[in-house]
């Protein structure tokens, strides 16, 4: 089963993912409600994919995902971000993460955008 | 039941509210640091969360309003629009019609924004800072501020944890001071003792009621599963759910997710038949998986039952064979319950000649560690050609439960009571002594029975489980305890009573031992060793 | 491991010499040592008498000494798991050293009450023991100098696992000073499985 890590600083947010993900049959490993608890997370739990919310409390998702690729450089990371967001959205796909969903999102998106990632 | 939109809805509105606040909060000291760009990102980010929320749930009013705050304060922060007097004004005024929006989701007659003020903050985000544009006085719509917190809370499972342990503590501790306050006869200790009986145990329970989570919420996330699985095997099933307001520790019902889904999905894979073949022993097209939860005492019981082609025992015999788990003549002869049981043998039922005909066993010993971690009990009954059952007994609560207590050799033992098929006095001549072991015939049933003394003290190497003459005493009390669809009855020395007991797990560098589940200290204060039926279950096994 | 013991003693005065030029070595450099005692880090043990020897845990180890309570035997444990025992509510393991390190427990002398024994309760950080002594532990505070790190007996014993910190000499008593969370190796803690 694959494992995934969820980002985000909406609790109703992990909550949709989450159910999204494990009714496909994913595995959630854990879930950050901000950068650090993220990076801390990434390392503990080295899962398959991260699933990374650009605009958290503490960082900026971007930092995150540099922290992230610093030390875990094949990491599969996946931007879920809102409209207007476009600006972080292609700096971080600059920074290595694999694509990007836009809120709100339709299960059908995130499968997609998921799987496509996790077959790569 | 509480359906998953309803769970997102309570979530949605909890979090938003939480939000409301916070932005209160912070744009409240916006007004006295305009230029604290911390503050400024803070509002954005709370503000941003609620329009993703509110789009995906559907509430656009909330989600349009939070977007033009949102511009509003993406302007501030770019320093493209002043922090001025009136649009402060505005801004407050559309952070109360938020918070109004939000509260207002569960009234039957649904709150509209003002289109005053909706139209105010259209003006402040286009007109920029030119504030040659009147803006028009908003009527309070709440002219007094009702202070309202939100009826639910969300808590981490680690903080019940937590307080579960403690009142566990304190249970014991109460015990103590019951069993104190009878030795010393004190009338005004036994009636503070007696009230603190009864607050412990309301708080108990408050407790345990508090970690209580509906069943449906893992059952209901299944017919996705199935259809998914079924689709993928070319397989036509219908799931019948039942059961789903009973409700179990939350733990619980985590540790059981994974074993749940493995059943689930052997009984698609390997269980159901496909159509062709249904249809040529008579059966309906679809298969029929049915899951479901009902209380039984103070166990909830999940069966699933599948209608497809069953377990050949006559397989499995031949594999334990194979496997050395059993001698040929003795295969025959043993009880079909038992057969089952080889099914839960680690990787017994991964080897593939098994998987191909009865397929039920890939990985089934996985399931039933789970099941056993948490004091828990897993049957299975099948027949051949009719289908395959799982019966799945669970504690409804992790930390106390009912337990039988006797003695071994001055030492005082508990086995929880979900394991306890019944208890009963035999005399010496009526155990008897076969092969390597003694057996006793409990209503027609031959039952192999075990002293414990012997089992737990005597020296390794010159064990005799089959000796009668170790015994002591002519009567003889016996628990019989029943595991892995094997029943065992246990000689102990001293039987006393049921009691509900709290498990404390034995901590390092005892907590390897698998022998024992915990211990519990009695109200004497002495300890007493709970014990892990599973696993005197094997050690007997791997004694006789 | 008595046997062992017995061979640290007899390469004693080998083991004496390095010790001694350290000493030479730090005097001249700590010359108000004595004098200012608190300029020297100290170092306070508890120490206690297995068999003929004696031994000494760090205080900080050792959260709180009492007289043993009723110890519940555990059976299908290994030997030197004496049983379990409550002490102020918390549920702890029982450890005789002396089984553990094969030591050769002290005939009776008439000096000691073979019913009251004491229990040092040993906090570590991934477990909690109590480890029973027959004679009263007593508490001693001495300067870290006085505790050899690296006495070279110990290459020629055959001693494993580095439970022991080091061998503290006070008034010609020679203690071995044992590192408590060391003391169940991870073998040790392997062998209460697979029963």
């Amino acid at each position: 089963m694959k494992r995934i890590l969820i980002v985000d600083d909406s609790f109703y947010m992990r909550t949709m993912l989450k159910n999204m993900l494990t009714d496909a049959g994913y595995e959630v490993v854990g879930e950050a409600p901000n950068g650090q608890t993220a990076l801390e997370l990434a390392k503990e739990t080295n899962p398959d994919l991260i699933t990374l919310d650009v605009i958290l409390p503490d960082n900026t998702g971007l930092d995150v995902l540099k922290g992230i690729k610093k030390d875990q450089p094949d990491m599969k990371v996946i931007i879920v971000s809102a409209v207007g967001q476009e600006v972080i959205v292609n700096e971080a796909l600059e920074y290595g993460a694999l694509s990007y969903i836009v809120k709100p999102f339709s299960e059908e998106k995130v499968l997609e955008a998921v799987n496509k990632a996790l077959e790569e | 039941m509480k359906s998953r939109e309803q769970e997102y809805k309570e979530i949605f509105i909890a979090e938003a509210l939480e939000y409301f606040d916070s932005l209160n909060r912070h744009i409240s000291e916006l007004e006295k640091q305009p230029q604290d760009d911390r503050v400024l990102a803070e509002i954005f980010r709370l503000l941003h969360n609620l329009k993703a929320n509110a789009k995906a749930i559907g509430y656009l009013q909330i989600s349009d309003l939070s977007h033009k705050l949102e511009t509003a304060f993406s302007l501030i922060r770019n320093r493209e629009l002043q922090f001025s007097d009136e649009v402060v004004t505005v801004l407050f005024d559309g952070i109360d019609m938020l918070g109004d929006l939000i509260s207002g989701i569960d009234n039957p007659t649904p709150v509209e924004p003002d289109p005053v003020l909706l139209r105010n903050l259209d003006i402040i985000v286009d007109n920029l800072s030119d504030s040659t544009i009147e803006l028009a006085k908003v009527q309070r719509f709440t002219n007094s501020k009702n202070l309202s917190l939100s009826d639910l809370i969300y808590i981490q499972i680690k903080k019940l944890d937590h307080m579960l342990n403690l009142v566990g503590e304190l249970i014991i501790d109460r015990d103590r001071i019951m069993s104190l306050s009878k030795e010393l006869n004190n009338d005004d200790l036994k009636t503070v003792s007696s009230h603190l009986y009864r607050i412990t145990e309301e708080l108990q329970y408050s407790v345990m009621d508090a970690r209580l989570v509906n069943i449906g919420t893992l059952f209901n996330k299944f017919p996705r599963i199935v259809r998914d699985i079924a689709f993928a095997e070319h397989k036509d099933i219908n799931l019948e759910l039942s059961g789903q307001d009973i409700q179990i520790d939350r733990n619980i019902l985590q540790i059981i997710t994974d074993s749940l889904l493995h059943l689930v999905r052997n009984a698609i894979t390997h269980g159901i038949e496909k159509p062709e073949q249904r249809a040529k022993s008579n059966k309906p097209n679809a298969g029929l998986l049915i899951l479901s939860a009902q209380n039984d005492r103070d166990n909830v019981v999940i069966k699933l039952k599948d209608d497809g082609k069953g377990i050949d025992l006559k397989q499995v015999r031949k594999t334990a064979v194979k496997k050395n788990l059993v001698s040929a003549e003795l295969a025959d002869g043993l009880p079909d319950s038992e057969v089952f049981s080889f099914l839960f043998e680690p990787g017994f039922s991964t080897a593939a000649e098994v998987t191909e005909y009865s397929g039920r066993g890939v990985g089934l010993d996985v399931v039933k560690n789970a099941i056993d971690s948490i004091g828990g009990r897993l049957h299975v009954d099948s027949e051949l050609g009719q289908g395959t059952t799982f019966t799945l007994h669970l504690p409804t609560s992790i930390a106390v439960k009912g337990a039988l207590l006797f003695e071994v050799d001055n030492i005082f033992y508990a086995i929880p009571l979900i394991h306890t098929e019944q208890v009963l006095a035999l005399d010496k001549d009526e155990l008897h002594e076969v092969g390597d072991v003694m057996v006793a015939d409990l209503k027609g049933e031959t039952v192999t029975v075990v002293y414990l003394n012997e089992l737990l003290n005597a020296d390794e190497a010159t064990m005799k489980l089959g000796d009668k003459t170790r015994l002591k005493g002519q009567v003889q009390n016996i628990v019989v305890v029943s595991y892995n669809n094997r029943k065992l009855g246990l000689i102990v020395d001293k039987l006393y009573r049921q009691q509900d007991i709290v498990v404390k797990a034995l901590s390092k560098p005892l907590d390897k031992i698998d022998l024992y589940g915990g211990v519990t200290l009695l109200g004497t204060g002495k300890v007493c060793l709970v014990l892990d039926v599973p696993a005197i279950t094997r050690y007997f096994i791997q004694k006789r | 491991m008595a046997k062992n013991i017995k061979k640290a003693e007899a390469v004693e005065p080998a083991a004496n010499t390095p010790e001694a030029v350290t000493e030479t070595n730090t005097a001249p450099a700590q010359p108000a040592a004595n004098d200012a005692p608190g300029k020297e880090e100290k170092v306070h043990l508890i120490v206690f008498k297995l068999g003929t020897e004696y031994y000494a845990i760090k205080i900080e180890q050792v959260k709180e000494v009492t007289v043993t309570p009723t110890i519940t035997r555990m059976p299908r444990t290994p030997e030197f798991v004496q049983g379990v025992a409550n002490i102020r509510g918390d549920i702890i393991a029982i450890v005789d050293l002396e089984k553990r390190f094969s030591i050769r427990p002290e005939p009776m002398t008439d000096s000691m009450q073979p019913n009251t024994t004491y229990t040092l309760v040993i906090e570590a950080k991934e477990y909690s023991i109590g480890v029973v002594v027959k004679e009263v532990p007593q508490s001693l505070n001495l300067p870290m100098s006085k505790i050899d790190r690296t006495p070279s007996f110990l290459q020629d014993t055959n001693i494993k696992d580095n439970y022991i910190e080091g061998i503290a000499k006070v008034d010609n008593r020679l203690i071995i000073v044992l590192d408590m969370l060391r003391i169940l190796s991870s073998d040790e803690i392997k062998q209460l499985t697979g029963k």
